[in-house]
């Protein structure tokens, strides 16, 4: 791996083989192509492996809660919509713990980018089922498998209403660093989904099932302005297909742009207004 | 207790009684008098048995009464529930179109108004309520010149039609007031000096938010902490602030922690059942040293309670919320003034220290609309603590910085090149996370630096007659009916003297020790267990000999606290 202004000399605490290597990777190249500086970035991030992702990565960092990443990354756009944001999520951080967020970060149409490690397990907490193990997915605390359906986080989010949804594949680091900058372009809710093999708890979507299944919808002939294609290439069954690349891109008035307010610049920029509060205090 | 009398106005949820009550109000502000008023309300929209209860004084009054010398019956169910709370000598008005009052009217002091009828015959229903504010208004003895004015200020905004209905309904409701004979204890011959306002307590901590530079509310809906939300929404226009609606509660706190730390001074204001979600959210700001502030408007609990009612019962829970041990603040307004301050105060301190701050309030105190002294000003709570000369450092600044104070440089994300890097998980001093345990040690010992200082800017309790042979101890917002009863104890000779906290974490316990040291304690709270009392003896080891406590949901009326204080000293 070259040299980037991105890397940080902190001990890296990921399983040799981790899918979450060539994420980062992806993500350092995307953030040079765009030359931005470690300063001009913000990753937040929830917990997990994936919540681990800014550790490893010359920036600013707000690492806060199990499920929480979506809220904080918008009060952060709330209090300055100029700041470049792109929140690390994993499977479970993003579609479990937190999917109230994901859904109203979406309808919020919040203006950022998200990137969801998605191993269809849990790797921190060592094997649960994640909310995109399929079914038939044996672990410890699970001896037949999980007792819910999968979600499908592509059909969820074109359901919702997502201007911006990809899904990618770490074994394709080129498609995923090329969407990465697509997506941090996209003024409004961007995600990629990343397929990633965990090698410690994921015996069954491992590097090479992926590797059978996957395949870059760019080659096609999709229409990614067209949410009735999107919904039914999202819905193709993953066990036979797994299409990659952005399924839908539609751009609408984006979190920053429905509040009168933001119109003028960043919240936190203006000064206090004392004699609009001395007035207003006077009139109470 | 004095020159003041009391309004109680009863009817069914929907059915505008407040509204009655808005327009008295300010009536009596206008006439230079002082208000006090109380909604007693049920989680409901439509039915039921709500109530307000307005006190007006010639003299400042800081607590309501529950003793009603005016009972204004809407419908046919209120004079039955509160005819015995009526003072002698009181009356009772009724609505001839509210129910069957026919065999009532025979009484001595019971009169009955066709609300309704002479509505429509001023031009339609919708105005019954303004018939009834003219008719109480006649029956109090002001001039239709005071009625007239306020209504017109109250109605100017919605048309000339309904500025005309709303006139009209209230002459026809002032004709029919005088016919009925009262003689008010107060009179409506003053005006007011511009010295007082009227306001809530809801209203008063959404401008201490504002004054202290709050601009991001996210919110989840919930009674009686809404209240809070829906006053800052008239300032919307005129200040740049953000309110938005979370998803939930957790939601909320997470984006105030993600607003505060990219630079804007954010509030989130809930009761009960919402903090209790915050909670994980506040230990964020916690470890983080991310400053917010929660208002926690109490209501009865646990889990839903009762929605709609009043409580201080969460003083404990305020104070150990969260998992682990961090230092914060926590403080409990005893009046609308007070909170309005208690709110400023509570941002300042926690954008100067790092440290969250839990304002507690309550349905009583949140909904209550009081004449209060204006001392409503912008003070320098607003002035920044963030500390631009570090921004430039990129080479060598650290978030969490080791200091003497314990309170590192705080800097804002991409302004302009310092890396500001923040963790949930316990960190290093450049803020990325670490198990090392000589490091978690440094950490836990940093934040806890600050509460020397902390601890500092508390103020003491103030205490009322140092010499008295027991003292009633309250907080928050009981504070106005525990020094109405200790006035009214004294005037019978019984020997009693108040100790009211305000600011209630981190105390001092030493000097606590040594104001309480010796005497008699009566706590008298909100809640089944004597919290504050149980906090004294954690702190201070002193025992206190009795208490008065009240969880029925109501607030602590002052006829209340004399009766048990003469019960528990036997006089």
């Amino acid at each position: 791996m070259s040299a980037s202004i991105f890397d940080t000399d902190r001990d890296n605490h990921w399983c040799p083989g981790c899918g979450n290597f060539a994420i980062l990777a992806a993500m350092k190249k995307a953030f040079e192509a765009q030359n931005l500086s470690p300063h001009d970035l913000l990753v937040v991030a929830g917990i997990g492996q994936a919540g681990k992702t800014p550790h490893y990565l010359a920036c600013n960092m707000l690492h806060g809660l199990h499920g929480r990443a979506l809220p904080m990354a918008t009060g952060v756009k709330t209090a300055n919509h100029k700041l470049n944001v792109v929140v690390s999520s994993g499977d479970g951080d993003c579609y479990g713990e937190g999917g109230n967020h994901f859904l109203a970060a979406i309808r919020r149409n919040l203006d950022i980018t998200l990137l969801v490690h998605n191993n269809q397990v849990y790797g921190l907490t060592k094997g649960q089922n994640s909310p995109t193990s399929a079914l038939g997915m044996k672990t410890k605390l699970a001896a037949s498998g999980p007792t819910s359906d999968p979600v499908n986080p592509i059909a969820l989010a074109l359901s919702a209403g997502a201007g911006f949804v990809a899904r990618s594949f770490s074994g394709n680091p080129d498609q995923l660093t090329g969407l990465i900058q697509e997506a941090m372009a996209f003024r409004g809710f961007a995600m990629i989904d990343i397929f990633q093999p965990c090698v410690s708890f994921n015996k069954i979507n491992t590097h090479f099932w992926y590797k059978e299944r996957v395949r870059d919808i760019s080659d096609s002939d999709h229409d990614a302005s067209d949410l009735q294609k999107a919904l039914v290439l999202a819905m193709a069954d993953p066990e036979q297909d797994l299409p990659t690349g952005v399924f839908y891109k539609k751009e609408r008035p984006a979190f920053q742009d429905r509040f009168e307010v933001l119109n003028a610049g960043p919240l936190s920029a203006s000064p206090f207004d004392r004699a609009q509060m001395d007035d207003i205090l006077a009139r109470a | 207790m004095g020159n003041d009398m009391t309004i109680l106005i009863g009817g069914k949820a929907g059915q505008g009684i407040q509204t009655i009550g808005t327009i008295l109000a300010g009536i009596c502000h206008d006439a230079g008098l002082f208000v006090f008023s109380v909604d007693d309300f049920q989680s409901r929209i439509r039915g039921g048995h709500s109530f307000h209860l307005l006190r007006v004084g010639s003299r400042p009054l800081s607590a309501p009464s529950a003793r009603p010398h005016i009972l204004v019956g809407i419908d046919e169910n209120t004079y039955g529930i509160h005819r015995d709370e009526l003072v002698p000598g009181g009356i009772a008005v009724l609505n001839r179109n509210g129910g069957n009052h026919a065999d009532l009217e025979a009484q001595n002091g019971v009169f009955t108004v066709p609300l309704e009828d002479l509505a429509r015959d001023a031009g339609g229903v919708i105005a019954s309520n303004t018939v009834a504010a003219g008719v109480v208004a006649a029956v109090m003895g002001v001039e239709m010149a005071r009625v007239r004015s306020v209504v017109s200020r109250r109605f100017r905004d919605k048309g000339e039609k309904v500025l005309a209905l709303n006139l009209d309904a209230a002459e026809k409701g002032y004709a029919a007031g005088k016919s009925i004979s009262f003689q008010a204890p107060v009179s409506f011959d003053g005006d007011t000096n511009g010295e007082h306002v009227v306001m809530s307590g809801a209203k008063a901590a959404a401008l201490g938010a504002l004054a202290a530079d709050c601009r991001f509310f996210p919110f989840y809906p919930m009674s009686p902490g809404t209240g809070i939300v829906s006053q800052l929404a008239a300032y919307a226009g005129q200040l740049p602030m953000v309110m938005e609606q979370a998803e939930d509660e957790i939601a909320a706190v997470n984006m105030a922690v993600g607003a505060a730390y990219a630079g804007v001074r954010s509030l989130v204001a809930t009761s009960g059942g919402g903090f209790s979600l915050m909670v994980e959210g506040l230990g964020l700001s916690g470890i983080t040293e991310t400053p917010i502030v929660i208002i926690n408007a109490q209501r009865p609990g646990p889990a839903t309670g009762l929605a709609t009612r009043t409580a201080q019962a969460d003083l404990l829970f305020a104070i150990h919320a969260s998992q682990d041990e961090f230092p914060r603040f926590v403080f409990a307004p005893g009046s609308v003034l007070d909170t309005f301050n208690a709110v400023k105060r509570a941002v300042m301190l926690s954008e100067k220290y790092q440290v969250p701050s839990i304002v507690l309030m309550d349905q009583y105190l949140a909904d209550s609309a009081r004449t209060e002294t204006n001392g409503f000003v912008t003070g320098d709570e607003h002035q920044s603590f963030i500390q631009d000369t570090e921004m430039y450092q990129a080479e060598t600044y650290h978030r969490y910085k080791v200091t003497e104070s314990g309170v590192s440089p705080r800097c804002l994300p991409c302004t302009p090149n310092a890396l500001v890097r923040v963790a949930g998980n316990e960190h290093t001093p450049e803020g990325l996370p670490s198990e090392d345990p000589v490091n978690r040690v440094a950490m836990v010992d940093k934040r806890f630096a600050k509460l020397g200082a902390m601890t500092g800017e508390m103020r003491m309790p103030s205490v009322f007659c140092d010499n008295s042979s027991f003292f009633l101890v309250g907080w928050g917002s009981s504070k106005g009916c525990i020094m109405e009863a200790c006035l009214h104890l004294r005037e019978e000779g019984i020997d009693a003297g108040w100790i009211l906290f305000e600011d209630l974490w981190p105390l001092d316990s030493h000097k606590l020790k040594v104001l309480l040291n010796g005497k008699r304690l009566l706590m008298v709270e909100g809640n089944a267990t004597a919290q504050l009392g149980t906090l004294i003896r954690t702190l201070t080891g002193i025992e206190y000999a009795a208490s008065i406590l009240k969880y029925d949901g109501r607030p602590i009326y002052p006829e209340y606290i004399v009766d048990r204080v003469k019960e528990i000293q036997g006089q």
